[in-house]
């Protein structure tokens, strides 16, 4: 598979996204991801973690400050299919079966046809023989999976999860959480994971950054210094939870929802 | 439904039909086993004009529908032409076929051509709303997904926006067909030499029953089966459910100020198309009159003044009740059946029927059955109504939504306590949906029966002027009907926002 270029770093200075006039989503944001690092975004739910993803994947338009990307405006690293985003939702075109959903990929990415590569990507989420189901006969795990086998299939430089396995039973989410993240680590992608599980993010991220409820702002950077794979049964897994927690708590309310989980 | 019940309805409108003629006595009705009898003798009269026709309707249907296409996919490229692009659109299908029929003709002479035309304008509107909605009825997420891989309006369209639309334009063409058939039949009104239309005007002249009557079969049965034919294509293309048109097209709604630039760039757009037309097709002045020339009639000239305001009232007086009557009786008739099914065996049969003639068919009967008076004109306007607000309605009564249904049933209210408080508000956006797409056909069925029957009204002097050359009275009572139409239509669309504001605001929030 060619890959569009090696991973892209992502900066933003005093990144700012105001709604109506008035709503203030991000306040003032300066924060780097270094390339080919996971990086995980914990906050409480519509803190404004899914605005600062759109305005790196160059969706929204900041109302002030910027987002460089390799030095680029997103727009740029878009054009040339270097950027996947995986939303909640799995968004696949329910009149296409799963393998031309991942081949879609490709193909708005402006790369060459790769039949054997999408067959490839497919049997790795685990859906072999699902090559020719439509998305109406699969279960919410299923289509997920093919969302990120349409994300991974362009093997892009910035991988963007927006709360990929928010949408599942906890029983498919812990399967997914499991399956997955081996496939995008391999992939070795600049990644941006937004959740709002500690454990997750602890299991998959070399960072965790905790943002503040609305407007999102930056409360904690933390690194998770621990070795690939992770056990989250282990004592310095635990403590870096518990740390996490313990920031958490400062928000008050935001750490009630978030411990809740 | 078990396939015995669904003969009986028809069987037994058969049957009734049938008994009326007897008991009429032949005077005016035209029994099932006339009407069989004179098409069994008349079979190479019946199938030439037939095939005339449906060749001309056919010619209208890819025309209309390919311009329908073609307009959909430039609002889907450029979201700020939509406004205009549906806006001139409503003022073209508010246009009078009565009136444009004669100019196409003396323009177009006395070939196929009018006939042609006049079926491609009664078909691209049904077909453009509904793509207008699909070609947007889309998540935002799959669009986010696009935009992901910075790709634009064209890719959008291509890879979401085309095929997401298709069944809205398969559900558009099924609709638009039998009105191919109407447009093409209106043309030939006005003096073609071959086809339906030229025998229907023929048999009326010489009061013959039976033959007016197998006109109508035959017509009725060809709208059928071009609605039914079009309809198991689309289900051969595209199985599964067909959409339910609703929603009008979301109009990118801005301040008053916003509204008001838009309405005099709408305004300025069709005055320059108009006149520019003109211009550039160099057509002769004598038949072709230019806005101003229309302006000086209207503001020079009190006698047209006043003839004309008159031929407005007594059309309105007529056209108004006969519209609400329609739509009352559509939306009652819905209702009544959601309540009782078992009356749909024979309701709906009759009703697709009723529909299905085409009006210039239906026009001179009625009329006849029913005489020259106020009870004629009404009675057609309210059938042209009724079809399509009965189907909308069906569909609306049918969005109530489940779980709010299970509420009512697990505090045991009945039928009717669930009618009342959800079902008909669920059903509200339809009625208003087809209360707005009905305002052209209402106008069109009151100007047909003025023109063929009662000689009164808007459509009698649009006749009588064409008959007489008068072209001058015949554009201004064109664009007459046109105002009057495409403003009753924005009346009902703002009604229909603030009802729906408070009633189902999910229809209305951009």
């Amino acid at each position: 598979m060619d890959r569009p270029g090696p991973p892209a770093p992502i900066e933003c200075t005093g990144l700012s996204r105001l709604f109506d006039g008035s709503i203030l989503a991000v306040d003032g944001i300066d924060i780097t991801f270094a390339a080919g690092r996971t990086t995980a975004l914990l906050g409480p739910s519509g803190c404004g973690k899914s605005t600062l993803l759109r305005l790196i994947a160059g969706l929204e338009e900041p109302t002030a400050g910027q987002v460089r990307i390799a030095g680029e405006p997103p727009a740029a690293l878009c054009r040339q299919g270097g950027l996947s985003i995986a939303f909640q939702d799995p968004c696949l075109l329910p009149w296409l079966t799963v393998a031309k959903n991942v081949a879609l990929g490709r193909k708005l990415a402006r790369q060459a046809p790769d039949p054997q590569g999408v067959d490839q990507i497919i049997n790795l989420v685990g859906l072999g023989g699902f090559q020719n189901a439509r998305p109406a006969s699969l279960s919410g795990g299923m289509r997920q999976r093919a969302a990120i086998a349409r994300a991974l299939i362009t093997r892009p430089r910035v991988l963007l999860l927006d709360e990929p396995f928010g949408a599942l039973d906890a029983l498919t989410r812990r399967q997914l959480a499991q399956d997955l993240p081996p496939l995008w680590q391999d992939q070795a992608a600049t990644t941006l994971l937004v959740t709002h599980s500690v454990d997750e993010a602890v299991m998959l991220a070399h960072r965790i950054v905790i943002l503040s409820p609305r407007p999102a702002r930056v409360v904690a950077d933390i690194a998770v210094p621990l070795p690939q794979p992770r056990n989250p049964e282990s004592p310095a897994f635990r403590r870096i939870v518990g740390e996490i927690l313990a920031q958490l708590a400062r928000g008050g309310e935001m750490a009630q929802s978030l411990a809740a989980q | 439904m078990t396939p015995a019940a669904r003969w009986t309805g028809p069987a037994a409108l058969l049957v009734l039909w049938q008994g009326l003629a007897l008991a009429g006595g032949g005077w005016l009705l035209a029994g099932p086993s006339e009407v069989a009898g004179w098409l069994w003798s008349n079979p190479g009269l019946t199938t030439r004009a037939v095939a005339v026709t449906l060749a001309n309707a056919t010619c209208g249907f890819v025309l209309g529908n390919g311009a329908a296409i073609g307009l959909a996919v430039i609002a889907a490229l450029w979201p700020r032409a939509q406004n205009l692009v549906a806006g001139l659109a409503l003022v073209v299908f508010c246009l009078p076929l009565i009136a444009t029929g004669p100019i196409l003709r003396v323009l177009m002479g006395p070939g196929e051509g009018p006939q042609i035309v006049l079926a491609a304008l009664a078909v691209y509107y049904t077909t453009l709303i509904p793509m207008l909605a699909g070609l947007r009825a889309i998540p935002s997420a799959w669009l986010d997904l696009v935009q992901s891989y910075g790709r634009g309006r064209w890719a959008e369209l291509v890879h979401v926006r085309a095929r997401a639309s298709l069944p809205y334009l398969l559900a558009g063409l099924q609709i638009s067909a039998p009105a191919a058939i109407l447009g093409a039949m209106v043309g030939e009104f006005t003096g073609a030499e071959r086809g339906l239309g030229v025998l229907t005007i023929r048999f009326t002249r010489d009061l013959d029953i039976p033959a007016l009557w197998s006109m109508g079969v035959v017509a009725a049965g060809l709208s059928i089966a071009v609605y039914a034919a079009i309809g198991w294509a689309g289900r051969r293309v595209l199985p599964g459910t067909p959409p339910v048109i609703l929603a009008p097209p979301r109009l990118i709604r801005g301040s008053p100020a916003r509204r008001l630039a838009d309405t005099a760039l709408l305004a300025a757009a069709a005055l320059t198309l108009w006149w520019a037309g003109i211009e550039l097709l160099g057509l002769n002045p004598f038949f072709v009159k230019r806005p101003p020339d229309v302006a000086a009639a209207f503001f020079g000239s009190p006698d047209t003044r006043a003839a004309l305001l008159d031929a407005a009232a007594k059309t309105l007086a007529l056209a108004v009740p006969g519209y609400l009557a329609g739509l009352a009786l559509g939306a009652g008739l819905a209702v009544l059946l959601s309540l009782r099914p078992g009356l749909a065996g024979l309701m709906v049969p009759l009703a697709v029927a009723l529909r299905s003639i085409p009006i210039v068919t239906t026009a001179p009967l009625v009329v006849m059955l029913l005489g020259r008076g106020a009870a004629g004109t009404v009675t057609l306007v309210a059938l042209m109504v009724f079809f399509p607000t009965f189907v909308a309605c069906q569909q609306g009564l049918r969005q109530a939504p489940g779980p709010i249904l299970d509420l009512f049933r697990s505090h045991a209210s009945g039928p009717g306590r669930q009618m009342l408080h959800v079902r008909i508000p669920a059903m509200l956006p339809a009625l208003f949906a087809s209360a707005r797409m009905s305002v052209p056909a209402a106008i069109l069925a009151a100007t047909v029966a003025e023109w063929l029957a009662t000689g009164r009204g808007l459509g009698n002097l649009m006749a009588l002027s064409a008959s007489v050359s008068d072209y001058t009275m015949l554009w201004l009572a064109m664009v007459a009907v046109t105002l009057i139409s495409a403003m009753i239509y924005g009346g009902i669309a703002w009604a229909e926002r603030r009802v729906l504001l408070v009633m189902a605001p999910e229809q209305v929030r951009p």
